[in-house]
């Protein structure tokens, strides 16, 4: 800490009586105080408030000038955002003459970062994770947000929110180990080598955490592609220990770590705390519904299950990956695939779409990619779960196939849970492929077309 | 002051004062600002048993040093981060920010490994560790922090000169 010339430190001599704990807010009311102030305030930006709001006015000016230049590669879109500027300085003058001169673009600890003065209001957004006690307001996230767009298409790269839990790592609680998996108590790496381990105890947590396969690799390729954001429902210190473990350089998430105190709604995750424009977003994550807002921005992840705790909290009963001593696969997982879908993406993006930057809209890209995946199957269900059957159908159809309801020359595909029924037989006789639901989730997963060999059923089996 | 009886003995009024300074050293308050440090008792009143309880409390009078910030104050900073929106900064245990709307501009940020604030001939740099005299505009006191906004638009602000470079 650098401590400042005593020179500008107040030498009080105070006296205080520590028994009555009196605590008072920044009122003033104390003479010396009141002096001090008053003399400072003769000569303080308060009095000269009008030549500050023309400065301001001045300020903004010049930067919609510099805007001007850099937009002039894109003209087309230069003039919409211009136009855009131009209104919002209309309505900030016209404020201006209420608002003593400043627009409060948003506050620290309750001051606006702008001309200084106390603000109350609950309105904006509050950004935590990037400092504590910064909170934008709607206007300013606005523009940040335009002008991120900006550097971030300039430099070809795109927004990636990545989820922690079971997406690019598992986390057990050290009690919860299952009596298979005490072997890896002496099996953890090192913590003062973070980058060339992958399963790590962390004491003073009471955790356990193994990095999925690939994800180091992943985390490499796709930096180069996009700016990148942790996104978890764990706590803040969960996250920031996580992230040193994934980024020990600092390199990928370095004030991006959003964790559950940061959002703005309980149990939901959103787009609203990430400066960068919906459009631009990808996110990965294994938890479809806490996503209900962004649902188009979402490429679902297969969950990572390397702990017993994990499986038994989503009600799998079979052996873990730790207790089998055996892993995901590195360069045929989870994560190397749906890093190939994210070339393929980034790729059609930049490279394909037709009409300017700015208007390009990544989620139109994802689910033109997803519907490319299943596209010419014709599909009818068979005896599938009534309540399984229309997110079913949906993924189906949003993977590109066509779901019909009757038995017709063109269907390629029959997916059911029995080979019993009528449909199932009609496939075998007719040589179409009859296959289990479990083909389309995999295809989901996979984001590729899954052998159906291998999601046959058998006639008398029940389903695997 | 409340102690508990088993600092009562010969060294009652030496861990008197050690809990004083312990636990009045750090604080902060909307009144006088942040205590830095005791520099002298001057008076400490006779002991007060609380009923129920072997705690004995005593009015402790002491001298010390205080920081506020004012408003309009000129403050010298180590810069902590920078950011598109601004950069932060602390001056002992105050939190000051300068947003880019108090940022002269000629100076653009520049993003990578040490983001910064650079003017366009690169004469002058602001990065992480630079030290910057800047203005304090508003400030606010919480129960334990400072709070400033503060500003290098005017003359004389911004980074402070390193002899070393020209």
């Amino acid at each position: 800490m650098l401590l400042p010339d005593l020179g500008f430190c107040l030498m009080a001599m105070i006296q205080m009586s520590v028994v009555t704990d009196s605590p008072v807010h920044s009122s003033g009311s104390d003479d010396f105080i009141d002096y001090l102030n008053e003399a400072l305030d003769a000569s303080s930006p308060n009095s000269s408030s009008d030549e500050e709001a023309e400065n301001q006015d001045e300020f903004e000016d010049l930067s919609r000038n510099k805007r001007r230049k850099l937009e002039s590669t894109e003209e087309t879109e230069g003039s919409t955002s211009e136009g855009i500027v131009e209104q919002k300085l209309v309505v900030a003058e016209s404020s201006v003459v209420k608002v003593d001169g400043c627009t409060h673009p948003g506050t620290f600890g309750k001051l606006c970062i702008s001309c200084g003065e106390i603000l109350d209001g609950e309105s904006g957004v509050t950004f935590g994770y990037i400092h504590k006690g910064l909170r934008l307001h709607e206007e300013e996230i606005s523009r940040l947000r335009n002008t991120e767009m900006n550097t971030f298409l300039f430099s070809k790269k795109l927004f990636l929110v990545l989820d922690l839990d079971h997406t690019l790592l598992n986390t057990t609680i050290l009690g919860q180990l299952s009596s298979e998996e005490l072997h890896l108590l002496n099996e953890t790496d090192s913590l003062e080598d973070v980058a060339k381990g992958s399963l790590f105890k962390l004491e003073h947590m009471h955790m356990m955490t193994k990095l999925r396969p690939f994800v180091r690799t992943f985390l490499k390729e796709a930096s180069a592609m996009f700016e990148m954001y942790i996104y978890t429902m764990g706590d803040r210190p969960y996250a920031l220990e996580m992230a040193k473990l994934l980024d020990p350089q600092g390199e990928y998430f370095n004030a991006k770590v959003i964790s559950r105190d940061d959002g703005t709604q309980k149990h939901q995750k959103g787009l609203d705390v990430v400066l960068g424009r919906d459009s631009a977003v990808l996110i990965l994550d294994d938890t479809e519904h806490a996503w209900m807002k962004h649902k188009n921005n979402l490429i679902l992840m297969e969950r990572y299950h390397f702990f017993a705790s994990s499986c038994r909290q989503f009600g799998f009963n079979c052996k873990s990956l730790a207790e089998t001593k055996s892993d995901e696969n590195e360069t045929d997982g989870a994560l190397a695939k749906i890093l190939e879908v994210l070339k393929q993406v980034h790729c059609t993006f930049f490279e394909k779409l037709q009409g300017d930057l700015v208007d390009r809209d990544v989620r139109q890209v994802l689910s033109s990619v997803r519907g490319e995946i299943l596209s010419g199957c014709v599909i009818i269900f068979s005896r599938i779960n009534h309540l399984a059957l229309p997110t079913l159908k949906r993924i189906a159809e949003q993977l590109g196939a066509t779901c019909l309801t009757e038995l017709d020359p063109t269907v390629t595909h029959v997916v059911a849970t029995d080979a019993g029924t009528e449909k199932a037989r009609w496939a075998v006789k007719e040589k179409k492929c009859l296959v289990h639901p479990r083909w389309i989730e995999a295809a989901n997963y996979f984001w590729e077309k899954q052998p159906e060999e291998n999601f046959f059923i058998k006639k008398t089996t029940t389903q695997s | 002051m409340q102690l508990h009886p088993r600092y009562f003995g010969r060294n009652l009024r030496d861990n008197l004062v050690s809990k004083l300074m312990k636990d009045v050293e750090g604080t902060c308050s909307g009144r006088h600002g942040f205590v830095v440090a005791v520099t002298g008792i001057e008076n400490i009143g006779k002991g007060l048993i609380r009923d129920g309880t072997g705690f004995v409390t005593f009015p402790v009078k002491y001298q010390c040093v205080v920081f506020r910030p004012f408003k309009g104050e000129i403050l010298e900073a180590v810069v902590t981060m920078v950011n598109k929106m601004g950069f932060f900064a602390e001056a002992g245990p105050v939190q000051i920010f300068v947003s880019n709307h108090l940022i002269p501009d000629d100076m653009e940020f520049q993003s990578g490994d040490m983001p910064n604030y650079t003017t366009s001939d690169g004469s002058v740099k602001i990065q992480k560790d630079s030290e910057v005299r800047l203005k304090i505009i508003g400030t606010r006191v919480d129960a334990t922090e400072i709070f400033c906004i503060g500003t290098i638009k005017d003359d004389f602000l911004g980074v402070i000169n390193d002899p070393t470079t020209v």
